[in-house]
């Protein structure tokens, strides 16, 4: 039994269409649909005490999303899942939880996240020819994009967030690409910026298929962790 | 399977990523009503002519949908215009506009229903149907195709769209919808022709089938006559009204969109109609008399609704909540609820008093930021012509009781152009605001001062009003006013910002509200060129419609500008809103003197809505008796 929670979180085809303050809201009424004795913030416009790990764009699918939420009573992890799941639509799911005591929330801790990416190409290439421009590129010093940023676009270097690149075929025009990249709240890397980056820089046209997230990550001692296992540093 | 289902699209990632927000068009929210198609007998598209997110704050819509998946053999789905990004690759790609409920074409329905809620939105509905894959004119549809039907409050004046619409729904929909698909699936059995159905449901009260009826015009252009082509349809037809709200269902399992919309919340419709009567607000007129829902059996609604959705907020919906006859016990009995489940309730279209005031402290939670005040016009002269019956002085003291309660906005609305108004009433206008400020002057709780969003709409004339004979204001003087006010305003304060409706979209408007047929090809025409979403000042393109106007050798301000005599036959009236024209003579004299007329709780002014025999007529307060015996 406990009063804090964290829970790991899906969401599929069916809801990949939403921008994240729509998941967001998606929770929030779940929670109210389900009865779930959530805890409240003071003051004038009282929230619902819910923190989202990373924010999950239109498009993306998922795994291994996390949140964490306080509730005004105890309840078991095992009951928090069953109760949730009956007001979630389809397409978004919880998973796992568990009972949660940290200083810093989920967002805090967030720093790293696993992607799959699905894409096309015009001409059929083949997976040396791929690797080679994987490798040429993570061979640079600097890789710069045009990131939106509420200021107007701006130069990024994406380099340094970009921990590991490599994709493999799976038809004639498709590959899949595996990521894993620096995420949370000081230096995310979003997946279709890494694509657009990609496409830009090995003059590659590509048209993404589909992008999912495999896991999310929090650093702790110099070691990525799964979530669940700094719930209670 | 049913062989429906073969026809469902697939609209792929390669589409819907490349619209904004994508969710507008894949449905399945949660509430979405789902059916097995196989034991459907009836299939019906219900179709909002504007944006996903100004059509699903729509509470007509929810209710019909509810009444209408209510029945096991009816399947109700949704459709809405798709925003021009997706209508776009929709043409590219030749994919036909759908539903969101089976992805089901709309050529594929038995019927496809249209909510006419402003006349702006008339071209989308041709768009619609064009995207949908139903030809555009009635007399083009085939049998087999899907009957075309129309209804909401632009109905009263159906004929700008009697082309386009196979059927009209006049007045409020929940028993006649239902009629209506009881004759179509006994039709559908039989086997009969598609003039057969249209003659069946012309015998229901409250449908009106255009094609049975010949128009007439005389020389001058006003019409002469409205005759039923055919025996056995009716001369007039009357509005359909609910009898007792408590008695017809309600939506309380209503569908909650992904994505934001205008009304993103719990509405609560308190009552039906207006007591106030003010004599340009065709709403006040058209949805009488006043039926309450009783306070129980809103507060079921609202506990069963707020858990089945999910929502933190409820809205109050009506007319004027402020004449809900039991305000103070229902907020009471609300609030029981609302408190212990951290839910919001707002009330709109509060008059402001000391009660209100207190009242909003205690239920809603949202930031002191916009209180609303609609005096309509700026002087009591012009005040009394229209009938809205506040004084400065209310104004002054409600506005000042919401600044010393913390309040340091308002909002303002008037209108430009009434009957009668003169360059002084226009004035004064901005010498009402500046007085208000001045007179809040020093008393708000953080010592600034009070600040104004005035917005000034057009005056468009609308039937069944006692303003339907006036003539709307000539656009350039509408607009000589707008900026005389702008100017006056300018040098006077900065604590004003004005904000005015583009009076060239207001001209489109007033042509449609007070149309006859033969609009319908201008409608067509301007179509044709490209406009749609005419409600959208984005959008909106002037000088296609006078294009459209020229090649049709209409002139725009034979229908906008011009004065009707008393005894002119109005493109509308044969159809009876249970409003009497001899009562709407009497208020447009009474207007010239600047004649008040009571309130519908005050006493019965015998506006012809008695004929219902329900709802506030039959509770008409300080002993005033009528009956049927009354001449109307």
């Amino acid at each position: 039994m406990a009063k804090t929670l964290r829970f790991r979180f899906s969401r599929g085809q069916e809801l990949k269409y939403i921008a994240h303050l729509d998941i967001l809201r998606v929770f929030e009424r779940a929670i109210k649909r389900a009865n779930i004795p959530v805890a409240y913030t003071q003051g004038f416009n009282p929230r619902q005490k819910l923190v989202f790990g990373l924010p999950i764009s239109i498009g993306l699918t998922s795994e291994s999303e996390y949140a964490d939420i306080e509730l005004s009573e105890d309840m078991s992890p095992e009951e928090f899942i069953t109760k949730i799941n009956k007001g979630l639509p389809e397409g978004l799911k919880v998973e796992e939880a568990v009972a949660r005591n940290t200083r810093d929330n989920i967002m805090n801790q967030i720093t790293a996240a696993r992607y799959e990416i699905v894409f096309e190409v015009k001409e059929p290439k083949s997976p040396s020819e791929i690797e080679t421009m994987i490798y040429d590129l993570l061979s640079r010093e600097e890789i710069i994009v045009m990131k939106k940023t509420k200021k107007g676009p701006r130069p990024v270097n994406i380099r340094p967030l970009i921990y590991s690149l490599s994709a493999e075929k799976t038809d004639e025009y498709r590959f899949r690409m595996k990521t894993f990249l620096s995420a949370g709240a000081e230096n995310n890397l979003r997946a279709d910026l890494l694509m657009q980056a990609f496409s830009q820089e090995t003059k590659l046209e590509t048209e993404t298929v589909s992008m999912h997230r495999k896991a999310l990550y929090a650093s702790a001692y110099n070691e990525w962790k799964d979530p669940f296992e700094v719930a209670n540093d | 399977m049913h062989p429906l289902t073969m026809m469902q699209l697939k609209i792929d990632d390669r589409i819907l990523l490349k619209v904004k927000k994508p969710a507008k068009y894949t449905g399945n929210e949660w509430n979405m009503v789902k059916k097995s198609l196989d034991n459907i007998k009836m299939r019906f598209a219900f179709c909002f002519p504007d944006d996903y997110e100004i059509g699903m704050s729509h509470l007509g819509m929810k209710i019909l949908y509810h009444i209408l998946n209510k029945r096991d053999e009816v399947y109700c789905e949704r459709a809405f215009s798709p925003w021009v990004d997706m209508e776009q690759i929709m043409r590219e790609k030749n994919l036909p506009l759908y539903t969101l409920e089976t992805y089901t074409p709309l050529s594929d329905f038995d019927m496809v229903g249209f909510t006419l809620q402003y006349e702006m939105s008339y071209t989308n509905i041709l768009n619609m149907l064009d995207l949908g894959r139903i030809p555009i004119f009635s007399k083009d549809r085939k049998e087999g195709m899907p009957f075309v039907i129309a209804g909401g409050p632009c109905a009263c004046n159906p004929e700008p769209l009697a082309d386009f619409i196979d059927i009209f729904v006049i007045g409020e929909g929940e028993e006649v919808i239902l009629e209506i698909a009881d004759e179509y699936m006994s039709w559908k059995e039989k086997g009969e022709s598609r003039a057969e159905f249209l003659k069946r449901v012309s015998g229901i009260e409250g449908v009106y089938v255009p094609s049975f009826y010949d128009v007439s015009y005389h020389d001058d252009g006003a019409v002469k006559n409205v005759i039923p082509k055919i025996p056995d349809v009716p001369d007039r037809i009357r509005r359909r009204i609910i009898k007792d709200l408590d008695a017809v269902d309600f939506p309380e399992d209503i569908i909650v969109p992904y994505i934001g919309t205008v009304h993103d919340r719990v509405m609560l419709e308190i009552f039906r109609g207006c007591i106030r009567g003010c004599r340009f607000c065709q709403a006040g007129f058209i949805y009488r008399p006043v039926r309450e829902r009783s306070k129980e059996k809103l507060c079921d609604i609202a506990r069963t609704s707020a858990q089945s959705t999910g929502y933190d907020e409820i809205s109050m919906v009506s007319l004027s909540t402020s004449d809900y006859s039991e305000l103070p016990d229902l907020c009471n009995s609300l609030i029981e609820f609302t408190e212990k489940e951290s839910i919001s309730l707002s009330l709109p279209s509060l008059r402001v008093d000391n009660f209100s005031l207190g009242l909003m402290d205690k239920v809603s939670k949202v930031r002191k930021s916009g209180l609303t005040f609609a005096p309509e016009a700026g002087t009591q002269r012009l005040r009394d012509v229209i009938n809205k019956g506040i004084t400065n002085e209310d104004l002054i003291s409600s506005v000042k009781l919401a600044v010393s309660g913390g309040w340091n906005q308002v909002k303002l609305y008037f209108m430009i152009g009434l009957p009668t108004e003169t360059m002084e009433d226009v004035e004064g206008i901005s010498e009402l605001s500046i007085n208000l400020i001045e007179s809040c002057r020093g008393i708000s709780q953080n010592g600034k001062a009070l600040n104004i969003t005035l917005s000034t709409a057009c005056f468009v004339p609308k039937p069944f009003t006692p303003f339907q004979w006036e003539p709307m204001d000539d656009m350039d003087i509408l607009m000589k006013k707008q900026y005389h006010l702008k100017d006056l305003i300018k040098k006077r304060t900065r604590n004003i910002k004005y904000n005015y409706h583009d009076a060239r979209i207001s001209l489109i408007e007033a042509v449609l509200a007070r149309g006859d047929r033969r609009l319908g090809k201008v409608i067509y025409s301007a179509w044709s060129k490209g406009c749609k979403f005419d409600g959208w000042d984005e959008f909106f393109s002037f000088d296609k419609w006078m294009e459209a106007f020229s090649e049709c050798h209409l002139d725009p301000k034979f229908y906008a500008n011009r004065k009707r005599e008393y005894s002119e036959i109005l493109p509308w009236d044969h159809i009876d809103m249970g409003i009497s024209k001899e009562f709407l003579k009497n208020e447009s004299q009474k207007a010239y003197e600047g004649d008040l007329t009571r309130n519908c709780a005050a006493g019965c002014s015998v506006c012809g809505a008695q004929i219902y025999k329900t709802g506030i007529c039959t509770k008409t307060k300080r002993g005033l008796v009528y009956g049927e015996n009354t001449k109307v």
